[in-house]
């Protein structure tokens, strides 16, 4: 499965990249290889196949999900962000 | 005099009409009860009888509180709170500042500075330990916060902490800020109230410390809150700071832009931090015993220095006026800090006025979304009363009775205070948080936006069974601006209230449990509630502006919110509360608030 992964505010900074492409059937999937694939990033947001305390991940702009398990469509859109906002 | 712990136990109650200072004791039980900074503070007001009195009157009460943390080894804890009733909302306002002046101040050797009554002339308050003293400040008529402080250093030395208003707080702009170091109590128009009683500045100095219960166990948790105040919950502010919601929001088509006509701006990315990184000398700065760092200032291009750069500001003073020139938005801002007004507020006005202008509802044809030139004029009329500046100096809610023409359906305000930089149609957690809030549409008394950026609500479809969550999150922003610490600290408490009392324990030494903390959380809210029923409140103030309630996002046909739905929302945290269903509170003893 591939998907559209857009980064803001530390993960972005962290991967280097607003946005890249990632493979995976699930939601930890997804973060596992954006681990292999940014170190840094996968370093300050994420464990394993989960995110970090602090970050989250938005599914199509649509619905905030942190569950490793959820399961993905071709083509679906994934924002990571840090959790809190505030200023 | 009694000897709690983190306390001085009185407060300086300053009658600036006479000259005279008395020291007032504060009991123990109401220390215990409401703790410091907000919570303190409109106990206070309720003492003083505030509520009643025109906020701008020789009367009204203006109060500068500070914290049992104060002080402390504690990370962020060099804070105070400036309470009053507002010019703007004539409700409850507390604002917040941060750094010097919170510590010069509690070691004048009172935990509040309360003024009453109007200086003759415009004057400085000088504070030193137990000397109290009005001087002359005809010579600072118009100056700016910036000069004001660099004038007041060289003439009192760096011992003295200054906490100063702008040509905004003396002309009594409504939203009048009140600046130290270049931070600002920004929300609600404390500056104007300060303003009112013809004081300029007031200066503090004084050697008198207050003692902790147990100083090697504070010493020791702070050590800890510190480490994990590097940590990756503190990431974004210590090393993008708040700015960096900008493009977030806008991707969620939250983003406020052009007086909430829109939820994303076309051009954000100009104005991003992302961008301003790599096209201009950018620097960090914090508040005094701060370990996060969260200031990030950016050069402007004129050399004229360089600005403080928060979202709020960003999103006020760009997106919502249509503008996406960053050395526009810079220069307005610094404009802001100067004159002294709030950022927010400012911006929610003058965009309001772009689109009057653009509907023909305000002749000013020269006034429109996007332009950069027409932007600073408007906020220079502001300051100086010409042109169209005494209607926008009134605020969006008052400018809109003045104008009329049903334009209140779109002036973005609750309560008279102008909304921030969440557009409540798409947070709709947020949206209830902006109804009830007794500041007015507030983003920092109601912290609901963070349920909404969390997996417990679909954000554009909330409903009653989670107007908890509402309560839950302004009773923390009760703790913390009355304990007082930074909210950028919340991501690092696993439970806000346990870790809390075990902080407050060890300051004061009262035995403190996260129970006896939520009903303080609690009480302080309703303090609040009661002081704005006193002060005429009525429940069809908590409401949003039609404007928000009639149609969607144009980008997003999923984030409306009807009038019906919020309504069902606000009757659901008046329960959750224990108030009646439209927010009266229950017949209560006076006795049971101590006031």
């Amino acid at each position: 499965m591939q998907v559209t992964v857009e980064l803001f505010g530390i993960p972005r900074a962290r991967a280097g990249v607003s946005c890249t492409v990632a493979h995976g059937a699930t939601l930890g999937d997804v973060f596992l290889d954006l681990s292999r694939r940014f170190p840094a990033l996968g370093d300050a947001c994420i464990q394993g196949r989960s995110l970090k305390a602090g970050y989250t991940a938005n599914l199509r702009g649509e619905q905030f999900v942190t569950d490793p398990a959820i399961q993905l469509k071709e083509g679906d859109s994934i924002l990571l962000l840090s959790m809190d906002a505030g200023g | 005099m009694h000897s709690i712990p983190g306390y001085h136990g009185r407060y300086l109650r300053v009658d600036l009409s006479t000259g005279l200072s008395t020291e007032i004791l504060l009991e123990a039980q109401l220390l215990r009860e409401y703790l410091g900074g907000s919570g303190l503070g409109v106990a206070l007001m309720l003492k003083e009888g505030a509520a009643t009195v025109d906020p701008l009157a020789p009367e009204a009460v203006l109060a500068f509180v500070f914290s049992p943390l104060v002080g402390s080894p504690l990370t962020t804890s060099a804070k105070f709170a400036v309470v009053s009733k507002s010019p703007l909302t004539e409700r409850l306002n507390d604002s917040l500042a941060s750094s010097g002046f919170a510590l010069a101040g509690k070691k004048t050797g009172y935990d509040a500075i309360v003024l009453v009554g109007r200086a003759e002339k415009l004057s400085i308050l000088l504070i030193d330990e137990h000397r109290v003293r009005l001087e002359s400040a005809e010579e600072l008529v118009g100056f700016s916060n910036r000069k004001t402080q660099e004038n007041l250093l060289s003439r009192f030395g760096p011992e003295f902490q200054t906490a100063t208003i702008g040509p905004a707080g003396e002309r009594l702009v409504p939203y009048a800020t009140i600046s130290h170091d270049g931070r600002h109590a920004g929300r609600g128009g404390s500056g104007a109230v300060l303003g009112s009683k013809n004081i300029k500045a007031i200066a503090v100095r004084g050697t008198r410390r207050v003692h902790w219960a147990n100083p090697p166990g504070l010493m020791s948790l702070a050590k800890k809150l510190s480490q994990k105040s590097f940590g990756p919950a503190t990431a974004k502010y210590r090393e993008l700071g708040t700015a960096s919601n900008l493009l977030m929001f806008n991707r969620l088509n939250v983003l406020p832009t052009r007086n909430f006509q829109q939820g994303s701006f076309a051009n954000a990315v100009a104005i991003s931090p992302e961008e301003l990184n790599v096209t201009r000398d950018r620097t960090r700065s914090s508040c005094a015993a701060c370990t996060i760092g969260c200031e990030h200032l950016y050069s402007l291009k004129s050399g004229d220095g360089s600005v403080r750069l928060e979202y709020e500001n960003l999103f006020a003073l760009g997106p919502l006026c249509g503008i996406d020139n960053p050395e526009i938005v810079l220069e307005a801002t610094r404009r802001c800090d100067d004159a002294g007004l709030d950022t927010i507020s400012t911006g929610g006005t003058i965009g309001f006025a772009m689109e009057c202008a653009e509907r023909g509802l305000l002749d000013a044809s020269w006034l429109r979304f996007g332009d950069g030139n027409a932007l600073l004029r408007a906020l220079d009329s502001i300051v100086s009363g010409e042109d169209i500046g005494p209607l926008l100096a009134m605020g969006s809610r008052r400018m809109a009775t003045e104008i009329g023409q049903d334009s209140i359906s779109f002036a973005p305000q609750v309560k008279g205070l102008e909304l921030p930089g969440y557009d409540p149609r798409g947070l709709q957690m947020m949206a209830l948080g902006f109804a009830v809030s007794t500041r007015g549409a507030d983003h920092n008394r109601s912290g609901a936006y963070e349920v909404d950026f969390s997996e417990a609500v679909d954000r554009r479809n909330v409903g009653p069974e989670s107007a908890h969550l509402a309560v839950e999150t302004e009773d923390k922003a009760a703790l913390m601006d009355s304990l007082i610490l930074c909210k950028f600290l919340r991501g690092i408490f696993a439970d806000l209230f346990e870790e809390s009392a075990e902080i407050l324990s060890l300051v004061t030494g009262w035995e403190v449990t996260a129970t006896e903390l939520r009903a303080t959380a609690q009480r302080i809210v309703t303090a609040k509630k009661r002081f704005n029923i006193l002060a005429g409140w009525t429940p069809s103030e908590d409401t949003l502006p039609p404007r928000m309630l009639q149609k969607a996002l144009p980008e997003d046909s999923r984030s409306q919110l009807s009038a019906e739905r919020l309504a069902s929302l606000i009757k659901a945290y008046n329960l959750a509360r224990g108030w009646s269903e439209e927010g009266w509170l229950p017949e209560t003893k006076p006795s049971n608030y101590r006031l």
